[in-house]
């Protein structure tokens, strides 16, 4: 069967809109289920803390079995199952089981893995940044597409939206198992299918690089996930009477306006995506490496260091928010969340055009650890924002104790100028089984 | 596709320029969302599209 790598592209960023837009069509409705089943507000933010938990565990098991079995039958299971589970969730009467179902269906976000681990096998290196940022720009797009299409479309009548969804993501199941292909080349594939195993996991768990690049996709992915959850009620609380000043009034007002300055944060760290994918190609092309420490001689240098501004540029951006905040603007703390969203687009665009680089034959192994431990600051982040006296230092606080580390960590593993990935932990117990 | 040590600086294939173009469509429709966000911060319910 012929086919082309923009099509491969295109099937693998259709299944993940897809999935993204099933991964968080819980949360789209989730007023409607808390008004059906008179959820309290602990229960309803139970609901909406279960989409990530599936993630990381989730995200590592869907990296190795995209090198072991091939990205298109992975992509055909995590679709099938979570369509199957959507559309059994569309006839559930009883809460508890319908908890569970939604659960299950938010397995759905582990799809991303499989995603960057297919268009890595048909990209070359001197386009994966535009490539990958193309694939997953677009479909985390599908989260903020869900928010605000998915009521208008079906009002409160969720059961309806959960099976059209089911449906429509066994139709693109089918799709991708009849036209996608692993890889470009038979040898390719086999290369990748031979190293998915305990070792070669290990090995990359082990490896500075791996974890400096985890840590700065939980520097960037991890607080997108985090701020998604987090703003609505940032802007509710720490906003109150600016909001109110400006006419929005009662909880359906409150949310529209703290719902609209949120999105500022979700779409720009979405859509500008492929565009750090592109300016890290370009990174590449210019032969660019402005930053000290970070190596400049490796194949891929200019990529680290177009990383390396993206994360100290988030740090910045988390400054600012406080800054915004303890100064009381609204406008301000707008302007700085289209600076820190934007920011943090660079941040996971240049994670994921290294990712498939430094670990060619191991990609859905790399890219599960890196895409899937990262989601863990989902759950941390939004738990030091709430913790403080003032709610505007939260972003200060992770930035200095956490992010500032991060970068840090991250300058000192990319120093190397020879083969940054043969450094870690118990390097010398990997060495002797090479020898 | 590639290994560590074989990434070449290579010219652009020809979907590279439609990427390129997809991927500007996506930031004008960032940017307007923010435009958008920051229009009401000044102007609230009466900023475009109107009273909700």
């Amino acid at each position: 069967m012929a086919t082309h790598k923009v099509e491969q592209l295109i099937i693998a960023t259709v299944g993940f809109f897809w999935c993204f837009l099933m991964w968080f069509s819980t949360a789209a409705f989730s007023p409607s289920i808390a008004a059906h089943y008179h959820l309290g507000i602990k229960a309803l933010g139970l609901l909406a803390s279960s989409a990530i938990w599936m993630a990381p565990i989730g995200r590592i098991l869907a990296g190795w079995a995209a090198d072991r079995f091939g990205a298109p039958r992975t992509f055909a299971c995590i679709l099938a199952g979570c369509g199957l589970m959507s559309i059994a969730s569309a006839f559930t009467t009883d809460y508890n089981l319908l908890f569970a179902e939604r659960v299950l269906v938010a397995v759905a976000g582990v799809s991303f893995v499989v995603g960057i681990q297919h268009v890595a096998q048909w990209f070359d290196a001197f386009e994966i940044g535009t490539a990958e940022g193309l694939y997953a720009g677009t479909g985390n797009a599908g989260a903020g597409v869900g928010a605000l299409l998915l009521p208008r479309l079906f009002a409160t009548d969720y059961h309806t939206a959960f099976l059209w969804l089911g449906v429509v993501a066994l139709v693109i199941a089918a799709w991708y198992l009849l036209r996608g292909r692993a890889a470009q080349s038979e040898g390719q594939r086999v290369l990748v299918r031979r190293q998915a195993n305990l070792r070669t996991t290990l090995f990359v768990w082990s490896r500075y690089i791996a974890i400096a690049l985890m840590l700065a996709y939980a520097m960037s992915f991890g607080l997108e996930i985090a701020l998604n959850a987090w703003l609505p009620g940032y802007f509710t609380r720490g906003f109150h009477e600016a909001i109110l000043a400006l006419g929005f009034h009662g909880v359906a007002g409150l949310q529209i306006a703290a719902g609209t300055f949120a999105a500022v944060c979700s779409f720009n760290a979405s859509l500008f995506r492929p565009f750090s994918g592109f300016m890290s190609d370009l990174f590449q092309r210019n032969n660019w490496t402005p930053l000290p420490f970070i190596a400049r001689r490796l194949p891929y240098a200019p990529r680290l260091h177009w990383l390396g501004l993206s994360l100290m540029l988030i740090v910045l951006a988390m400054g600012g928010l406080t800054v915004a905040g303890l100064a009381g603007s609204l406008s301000l703390s707008v302007t700085a969340l289209m600076g820190l969203g934007i920011f943090v687009s660079f941040g996971t665009g240049g994670t994921f055009a290294l990712v498939p680089l430094l670990f060619p034959d191991r990609p859905g192994t790399a890219a599960g650890f890196i895409g899937g431990v990262s989601t863990i600051g989902g759950i941390i982040y939004p738990l030091i924002f709430a913790g403080g006296a003032d709610i505007h230092t939260g972003y200060a606080r992770v930035a200095l104790f956490m992010f500032l580390p991060f970068v840090a960590f991250y300058f000192w593993a990319a120093r190397y100028e020879r083969a940054p990935e043969e450094h870690g932990f118990a390097a010398a117990v990997f060495a002797a089984e090479e020898a | 596709m590639h290994t560590a040590s074989s990434v070449e600086q290579t010219a652009p294939q020809p979907w590279y320029k439609y990427g390129v173009g997809f991927l500007i469509l996506e930031m004008a429709a960032a940017i307007t969302v923010s435009i958008y966000s920051l229009y009401m911060t000044f102007h609230g319910i009466g900023g475009f599209p109107g009273k909700h």
